[in-house]
């Protein structure tokens, strides 16, 4: 096992040095000269402009400058926002908590009731009850997450008034303690059901086909013809086979997740990496946004390292493969 | 020489496509959600194909009342902010949201015909470095890099287009190398490669035209995809300005949505219908050419 472990480890480097390729091509196609860029403001002095310059080597080659702005980021040197007159790492990380609490909750609810939907489908395939579950499942996949969190919102926080409309907290209540995890609880309701809600039909499919196929399988007619009771054999052995695929989507979901919640951030104006990232939009601000997309690539192809992890000490094939 | 030599016995080996075109097209019914999905989607290509004649003004057209509600006026879907009529605006959208998904992947499927058909034709070295690509492909955050490059490059519908296109082919790429891989071993590639044909008359000629078709549900997904990104774009203000697309009519919305609902609502179920015709004609594909729903060997 701790050999898969290094090897899926290794496995990620080429992945996130692509994410840094692409960032670092993206900086040189973004307009204006990249020290410029990464200066982050407005009107740099062309002191601070030679300072940056010198220090990514922007008038040597192009490799040259490429070892030198790995070395920066591996310093976790990313620029300075423009429009935040902050470090760009700084300023993605306070923002960090707020966008996992709204995506490891919708992803783990989605997994739940997804997983749960596509086992009942699968057990009724071929009836009417499995054709309706699967067509609302597409209609729910066809919806745009942040078309549904502003009718949820219309309905539940303007109309019925159940709920807060937007934001984290409550502002200037200045709540502490229990009183605040109350309070940020009651704010997630709404954009944590919008995401679980854009997330279940990823898990409803693969597991209704998944449950599907493992029935079919010859050791569950064996079962059969040796007269084991059905819903046992299928508890015990076709239902653990079929969960499997389900994990590795969980992983490649992460970064559908990241997607959704961008956008489903900006309707409920949760302070998030959305937000922050339509802030940097509408300032120009590259950095900030080249920032953002290289710290979400690092995570989501951590994401799909720990599930693949995850899906080898659940499974001896793969470790041993 | 070579080319009569070699086309009679694949020839031969095909089954008679007539025969076969029936037999998936019956199994594209038994499938229940494609025939839906494809009223669907033949509903929604007429209205954007008879745009001019459902809304003989365009979609910007102004001068109604302000947030008139469905129905008001003459207006059956209402008005917007600026006094234009929501009807016209979302047939017009149709014809936008189409062409994005249309073009973009198509984009998708012929990069990831090529890199799968040759990854998996070729094998070997060159097999293992076109599947990492794909895969670290597969894992980047598509939406952020495509707002970086649209933000960067500006947000004309040809890059939106483009751009999508560019980062949704790994899923091709990976249906494409299966179908290689396992097309290369079958008899008829054999016996083409010991009659001298080159490795690109029989990729291009036979691996991928033999292959193709789960890339072709694929590419159903993809244009539904497509569709939804640019709709997110649109959203958060990227998509272009001078086009009415059912994502900027959902931003447009946004501000007056407790007042007038309807501004964003339709524009919402405009997509929803769409895409959801995508998915099923998708659905349905993929049940025809599941091996287990044939009920005649081909």
């Amino acid at each position: 096992m701790g050999r898969y472990i290094s090897r899926q480890l290794a496995s990620i480097i080429p992945t996130i040095l692509l994410s840094i390729v692409i960032n670092f091509m993206l900086l040189h196609a973004a307009p204006g000269d990249p020290a410029r860029v990464l200066a982050g403001k407005d009107n740099p002095s062309e002191e601070q402009i030679a300072a940056i310059r010198a220090e990514l080597g922007l008038d040597r080659s192009l490799p040259v400058q490429f070892f030198s702005y790995v070395r920066e980021l591996l310093q976790g040197n990313m620029g300075q926002s423009l429009s935040f007159k902050q470090p760009v790492f700084d300023l993605i990380m306070s923002r960090m908590p707020a966008t996992l609490l709204l995506t490891v909750t919708s992803a783990i609810l989605a997994l739940a009731i997804g997983t749960l939907l596509g086992v009942a489908a699968a057990q009724r395939a071929g009836t009417v009850k499995d054709a309706a579950l699967s067509f609302g499942n597409y209609a729910l996949f066809a919806m745009p997450g942040f078309w549904l969190g502003l009718i949820l919102m219309v309905i539940f926080s303007s109309k019925l008034g159940w709920l807060p409309t937007a934001g984290m907290r409550t502002v200037r209540a200045d709540y502490t303690g229990w009183r605040d995890v109350l309070d940020v609880m009651q704010h997630m309701i709404l954009p944590v059901a919008t995401l679980t809600l854009v997330q279940v039909p990823i898990y409803f499919r693969i597991t209704r086909a998944s449950v599907i196929q493992e029935r079919q399988q010859d050791y569950m007619t064996t079962f059969r013809a040796t007269g084991m009771p059905p819903t046992h054999t299928f508890r015990r052995y076709a239902l653990r086979n079929a969960l499997l695929p389900t994990i590795t989507v969980f992983g490649l979901g992460f970064g559908f997740v990241f997607t959704g919640a961008a956008l489903v951030e900006i309707v409920f104006a949760w302070p998030g990496i959305g937000r922050l990232t339509l802030d940097a939009v509408f300032r120009r601000d590259y950095p900030l946004l080249l920032g953002v997309y290289l710290i979400l690539a690092i995570a989501v192809s951590i994401a799909v390292m720990l599930t693949d992890i995850v899906y080898a000490l659940l499974d001896p094939r793969i470790r041993l493969r | 020489m070579a080319q009569t030599l070699t086309s009679t016995p694949v020839a031969e080996i095909a089954p008679r496509r007539n025969g076969r075109w029936r037999a998936q097209w019956s199994l594209f019914v038994e499938s229940r959600m494609g025939p839906i999905g494809l009223a669907i989607l033949i509903i929604v290509a007429l209205v954007a194909i008879c745009a001019p004649l459902i809304a003989p003004d365009g979609p910007f057209k102004l001068g109604a009342t302000r947030l008139l509600a469905p129905g008001k006026e003459g207006h059956i879907l209402g008005t917007d902010h600026l006094g234009r009529d929501m009807l016209a605006q979302i047939v017009y959208g149709a014809r936008v949201s189409l062409v994005i998904g249309i073009v973009a992947a198509t984009i998708s499927l012929i990069v990831g015909m090529v890199v799968g058909s040759i990854a998996g034709y070729y094998g070997g070295i060159v097999d293992m470095v076109l599947s990492r690509i794909t895969d670290m492909f597969l894992i980047i955050p598509a939406f952020f890099l495509i707002i970086i490059i649209v933000a960067t490059l500006g947000s004309g519908i040809i890059y939106v287009m483009v751009v999508i296109g560019l980062t949704a082919w790994p899923a091709s790429a990976r249906l494409m190398r299966a179908q290689a891989m396992s097309l290369r071993e079958r008899t008829f590639i054999h016996a083409l490669r010991a009659l001298g044909e080159s490795n690109r008359k029989i990729l291009f000629r036979h691996i991928i035209p033999n292959g193709i078709q789960p890339l072709i549900a694929n590419a159903s997904l993809d244009i539904a995809s497509a569709i939804l990104i640019e709709s997110g774009l649109s959203f958060i203000g990227l998509g272009d300005p001078n086009k009415a697309t059912w994502g900027r009519m959902i931003y447009d919305g946004r501000t007056t949505i407790t007042t007038a609902w309807w501004v964003s609502v339709f524009p919402g179920i405009a997509i929803i219908i769409t895409v959801l015709g995508f998915y099923l004609v998708g659905d349905g594909i993929s049940y025809v050419l599941n091996p287990r729903n044939r009920k005649v060997r081909t």
